[in-house]
């Protein structure tokens, strides 16, 4: 059987390539038709953060571990902060709390588009034939004349007001400085507060008209593509078909409800938070129950044990262990394999039906709700793009509710102060925008003694488990 | 132009986040409309977070937008510095594009490649990339393009020095790219462009420099002085009155209620007097903040030590507080106060006095 090999995998942080085993013999009818019959994802780097975070003060993790990557920064944050916040006693003060979720709800709306559009927006643009989705491949003119790029170009400009909005907050982007076990260090001010809301008007423009305008054609796209893949092979293949996976969802939740913060410390409820944690399974809601997760190194380049939940997890690299093709650990949830991403996020929260507002901040036009019903229930392409969107415009819609709240809390501290434990274990378990993100720490001496990271894209990319069963972006 | 499928593919393949100039607009602009040559970058990963580019998407005049779009070599009618290779932006995946830097920036024989590497060198088995269909490790494309290379720019703490991956305990030999040459005996200058995330100010700034001819003046650790030549406590730093007066934030969130609600943040852990960089003076993300001005302390990104040696803890002070005159700026604080209330009470006598003149 033939091999083939795309390595690099571009348009990604890191570094992937995946190999496949071809099987052109299928279809006599339809000219070069291949079908991929084996799959191997693999990570090709190696830096090691839960080696060299051993040995230090425990408040450097929420700095370093944003440094695992450098487009999705704040999650790893936010996780490893409210790691902290559970190993030191101190829940964050509801100013924080709201400063917390303004700077991640901003983060969100940079996030999603760039991914949208810039990652996988041309292969998008292309097979939907929408120039506005290409990137600018014949510069000015080719926007102006020929709308090629026009929404790609928009992005670029759209996400930098966003990160402007992380950086008041934040005091930069990427690699945000103001978090705090118990809080934030930045005070809230009415200029700030004013500051962030000009700038994210112009975003939940983008987002909301633009983006969700993208969305639709592509949608509409998709319908052509069907009557083109009906005609050609007798079968109408949308991107609905395509990226199929366990139909196992899991979610960890994410922007708590700054009134009720005992629902969001318990990860099993999360009731009140914007984003539900959840294990959607089998087209149903389950509840989500945080020792379910272990990680499995059978085909990864460790021998450490396999199977540790993270918060026991350990990691000894070996590069040349036999067998062993991918530097991803294989996390799984109660012994299945899960996906994460905005499909589990919304499916988790809302079900299979999605309806969000669009209302103009500060105009105060409808313009009418967005709607999505899930196409695929064991996920798809088109499934998750879709709610990509739908979740950046909840996330621009959102930010504007949590500036105006915050001005009630001017004067209200905004760290719950607490001193560095000796002897504590904690844990954060959050949303990146690629899905799941959970750090478990454990402090001795005043020091960190384990930090265990596991991260959205070892969930999605991960290689086959100890029972030998692919992960989930394999089984397309 | 026609477009068709097979160009256009190629011609989107071509395109990445590039860097241009412009700090002084037209000026440069006139000097880039009469330039004929083209400049060739490939931009190399290795151990990376992707910070740098995101940080690069984030500048603002010219934005990102306008380097695509609107500053173009002469009549080629093409953007001025447009990445031959870039993984994370490129529209084209696997073997297409390596072919960019097989069959373009390799074969280019002007005196115009530019190398911008992003990431920290490792020992061997840690970081392995394909191109055009062979996988080798990082390391040893590092030292292929270097070899070729007309400029080196080494973006971010990592690529300078090692950053992140070089802390304390790592197992993976992490090491800045002209560490990396000097050991392979690649006898080339690299510019440093420590940050973490490296600033996109200094990414395009220096780019324009190189491509108008002007080599930065470089400090002993290979970093432009124009940027890296201050001290951010002695030199930049808006906060510096609060510690000439002695007034601190003595624990994280909790600011002085006197006298401007602010103090300095030398006692929960800044780092200023150990960093020699310029972001008190031009900010992040189109000069709207930076980590000090939110509350925090500096971390001092931009030294070759970071994250150990002066920089860590990042939240434990400075264990030598720099004198003032000879003597610690806390005794200055108390001595000032105490002087300004004196002056203060002299004042209000003198005051009380004229009105009871006046009476």
């Amino acid at each position: 059987m033939p091999k083939f090999s795309i390595d690099p995998i571009t348009r990604i942080e890191g570094h992937m390539g995946v190999e496949l085993d071809i099987n052109s013999n299928v279809l006599s009818t339809a000219p070069k038709e291949y079908f991929v019959t084996k799959a191997l994802a693999k990570v090709h780097m190696f830096r090691g953060f839960e080696l060299f975070l051993k040995g230090r003060d425990p408040r450097d993790a929420m700095l370093i571990t944003q440094r695992i990557c450098g487009v999705c920064p704040n999650p790893h944050g936010m996780a490893s902060v409210q790691a902290l916040d559970d190993a030191f006693g101190a829940e964050p003060t509801p100013a924080a709390i709201l400063t917390r979720n303004i700077i991640e709800a901003a983060y969100y709306t940079y996030d999603h588009p760039i991914h949208f559009y810039l990652l996988i927006g041309p292969e998008l643009g292309i097979i939907g034939a929408h120039p506005p989705m290409v990137p600018p491949a014949l510069g000015v003119e080719g926007i102006k004349t020929l709308g090629l790029g026009a929404s790609y170009a928009k992005c670029i400009e759209a996400q930098r007001w966003a990160c402007e909005v992380v950086a008041l907050w934040g005091g930069k982007f990427p690699h945000i400085q103001s978090i705090y076990p118990g809080g934030v260090t930045v005070k809230p001010t009415l200029d700030k507060i004013a500051s962030s809301i000009v700038r994210m008007v112009s975003v939940w423009e983008f987002v909301a008209l633009t983006m969700m305008e993208d969305l639709y054609a592509i949608l509409a796209a998709d319908e052509r593509l069907k009557e083109v893949t009906k005609a050609v092979l007798g079968a109408k293949v949308g991107l609905e078909d395509i990226g199929v996976c366990t139909g196992n969802f899991l979610s960890y939740g994410i922007f708590p409800d700054h009134t009720d913060y005992a629902d969001w410390l318990d990860p099993s409820k999360r009731k009140k938070a914007l984003i539900r944690s959840g294990a959607w399974s089998d087209g149903a809601f389950v509840t989500f129950d945080e020792r379910k997760i272990r990680e499995d190194v059978k085909y990864s380049y460790y021998d450490s044990p396999s199977g540790l939940h993270p918060s026991e997890g350990e990691t000894s690299p070996k590069k040349d262990k036999p067998g062993a093709y991918t530097w991803s650990k294989a996390p799984r949830y109660d012994d299945k394999v899960y996906e994460v991403g905005p499909l589990a996020r919304m499916i988790n929260t809302f079900g299979t039906t999605w309806k969000v507002d669009r209302i103009h901040p500060t105009t105060g036009t409808d313009y009418g709700p967005v709607k999505y019903t899930l196409r695929n229930p064991k996920g798809s392409i088109l499934d998750r793009v879709a709610a990509r969107a739908f979740m950046a415009l909840l996330c621009a819609n959102n930010v504007f509710k949590w500036l105006l709240e915050l001005k009630g809390y001017l004067d209200k501290p905004i760290v719950n102060y607490k001193d560095v434990p000796r002897e504590a274990k904690g844990r954060g378990l959050w949303e990146a925008p690629r899905g799941a993100l959970g750090h478990w720490i454990t402090i001795k001496e005043g020091k960190i003694a384990r930090y265990q990271c596991v991260v959205p894209g070892t969930w999605n990319w991960s290689p086959r488990d100890d029972k030998d069963r692919p992960g989930p972006e394999k089984l397309h | 132009m026609r477009v068709t499928r097979r160009n256009f593919l190629k011609t989107a393949a071509t395109l990445g986040a590039a860097a241009t100039i412009d700090l002084y607009k037209p000026d440069l602009l006139e000097v880039f409309a009469q330039a004929k040559d083209y400049w060739h970058i490939a931009w190399l990963n290795g151990a990376t977070c992707t910070g740098c580019p995101i940080s690069l998407a984030q500048a603002a005049d010219p934005d990102l937008l306008q380097i695509l779009t609107s500053i173009t070599v002469g009549d080629s009618g093409l953007p001025i510095a447009l990445p031959d290779y870039m993984q994370v932006l490129h529209p084209a995946s696997g073997k297409l594009a390596g072919e960019f830097y097989e069959d373009v920036w390799k074969k280019t024989t002007t005196k115009r490649k530019i190398l911008v590497v992003e990431g920290a060198v490792q020992d061997p088995g840690y970081c392995t990339i394909a191109i055009k269909g062979v996988e080798k490790d990082f390391r040893d494309w590092l030292a292929d393009a270097a070899t070729i290379a007309d400029y080196i720019i080494a973006l971010g703490s990592c690529a300078s020095f090692g950053g992140i991956p070089h802390a304390k305990g790592n197992v993976t030999g992490a090491k800045g790219v002209a560490a990396f040459l000097k050991e392979k005996e690649i006898n080339k200058p690299v510019i440093n462009l420590p940050r973490c995330p490296g600033h996109p100010d200094s990414l395009v700034l220096t780019l324009a420099s190189v491509i108008i001819g002007v080599i930065p003046e470089l400090d002993s650790y290979g970093r432009p002085t124009v940027f890296y030549g201050m001290n951010m406590h002695d030199g930049r730093c808006p906060y510096r009155p609060y510690y000439d007066r002695g007034v601190f934030i003595q624990k994280v969130g909790q600011f002085p209620a006197e006298p401007g609600e602010e103090g300095c943040r030398y006692k929960i852990g800044c780092k200023g007097p150990v960093a020699f960089t310029d972001c008190a003076l031009r900010k992040w993300n189109n000069h709207v903040s930076y980590c000090v001005e939110v509350g925090a302390p500096c971390i001092a990104c931009s030294e070759a030590a970071f994250p150990d040696g002066d920089t860590a803890p990042f939240y434990q002070e400075l264990p030598s507080l720099p004198m003032v005159l000879g003597l610690p700026a806390e005794t200055w604080g108390q001595a000032l106060v105490a002087v300004s209330a004196i002056g203060c009470a002299a004042h209000f006598v003198k005051r009380v006095a004229k009105k009871k003149e006046v009476k």
